[in-house]
């Protein structure tokens, strides 16, 4: 192609000017800070995982105003070392994240990152509708003097009642925090998920 | 060591400076976001520099360190997303090389590339730097037959473009 080839020599030659900058100028840049897709996967994964604590360390409190399961207390529990395998996965894939990878690995390593964070929230979401569903069933029931006093007197049409309440709270929390996120990330990795398709079609 | 380290790399990239713009013309739309992405290439390259070990040309890792920014890391400001501002967009010209033709075929091709995805792009500038297969292959992470399909593709859709 001979457009190709006349850019070519237009590239090679050294008739553009570009600006050039000073030894100070390029110090200062190399020290300054960052904007990359990285930083702010990690930055907002930091948050996440915050989140996630507080929500745990919470809990105690809503503990004292309804009484959960024995089952549900072991299960909030079980939670800290999965979220330290959680973290020690994200911090795994992020420390794998070198500039000198082929662009291929290092779409995917980002991209491996950010699956970790999104596994977490996955969990997150799942303990929030547990807890979102028990808390409202034995808050409920409790309002209504108990356990046994509320089966007295219940009948279909209360336990229905309850049961698509129960349902469509969890399902709003659930759907807000998933919405969230999925436009978060969403914005974020549109242009990595693009390139990274770009570059996998070329091995079908 | 480290101010040696410092003093080192300062040194070598404002030497291979116009590596780094070359990148950011081919990634940018206008002024702005060239010197946004050119310096989001230095703080990576500084990043990645302690672990240079000389075994490729300084030249050759500039480039791949480059593109994974251009294409990977960096996180375009809003300021870059305008197209509008291309055609504002030019650098100065040292000599006329070339008759009135050749120029305007030659603005016509970088608006061309400008409208290749960010892939075809990165094989674009890795072929005007007469880099091989085997290395084009390499720095993309894609094998050197898939490589040639996509450069082949590339050529043809530049000349889809200026021919339509």
């Amino acid at each position: 192609m001979d457009e190709l080839e006349l850019l070519k020599k237009d590239w090679q030659s050294n008739r553009t000017e570009y600006p050039e900058l000073s030894y100070d100028e390029i110090y200062k840049m190399s020290h300054a800070k960052s904007s990359s897709i990285v930083k702010w996967i990690f930055y907002i994964s930091l948050i996440e995982f915050a989140i996630g604590l507080i929500l745990i360390l919470l809990n105690p409190k809503i503990e004292g105003q309804i009484e959960f399961p024995r089952w549900v207390e072991i299960m909030s529990y079980a939670t800290f070392p999965v979220i330290g395998v959680f973290i020690y996965f994200f911090y795994k894939n992020y420390k794998n994240i070198t500039a000198t990878d082929n662009i291929r690995k290092l779409i995917k390593s980002i991209l491996k990152t950010r699956r970790t964070v999104k596994y977490y929230v996955l969990f997150n979401l799942v303990m929030a509708g547990v807890f979102s569903c028990v808390g409202l069933y034995v808050g409920y029931v409790t309002s209504e003097g108990g356990a046994e006093q509320f089966s007295a007197n219940a009948h279909f049409a209360e336990y229905a009642t309850l049961g698509v309440v129960i349902v469509l709270v969890t399902a709003a929390i659930i759907a807000f925090f998933y919405g969230i996120y999925y436009l978060l990330y969403g914005i974020l990795l549109k242009r990595l998920n693009k390139n990274y398709k770009e570059l996998k079609k070329l091995e079908v | 060591m480290d101010k040696e380290l410092e003093h080192s790399f300062v040194e070598q990239l404002q030497k291979h400076q116009n590596i780094v713009h070359k990148v950011c013309r081919l990634y940018s739309n206008n002024q702005d976001a060239h010197n946004d992405l050119f310096q989001e290439i230095t703080i990576q390259l500084w990043r990645a520099y302690p672990k240079f070990r000389g075994d490729s040309k300084f030249s050759t890792w500039m480039y791949r360190v480059g593109l994974n920014t251009a294409i990977t890391l960096y996180r375009k400001s809003k300021r870059s997303i305008k197209t509008s501002d291309f055609d504002a967009y030019q650098f100065k010209i040292k000599a006329e090389e070339y008759d009135s033709t050749e120029e305007e075929q030659l603005k016509l091709l970088y608006q061309a590339v400008h409208q290749l995805n960010d892939i075809e792009k990165a094989l674009v500038l890795l072929y005007l730097e007469d880099k091989d297969y085997r290395e084009i292959s390499e720095t993309l992470g894609i094998t050197e037959v898939n490589a040639r399909v996509k450069m082949n593709r590339v050529k043809k859709k530049l000349k889809a473009i200026l021919n339509p």
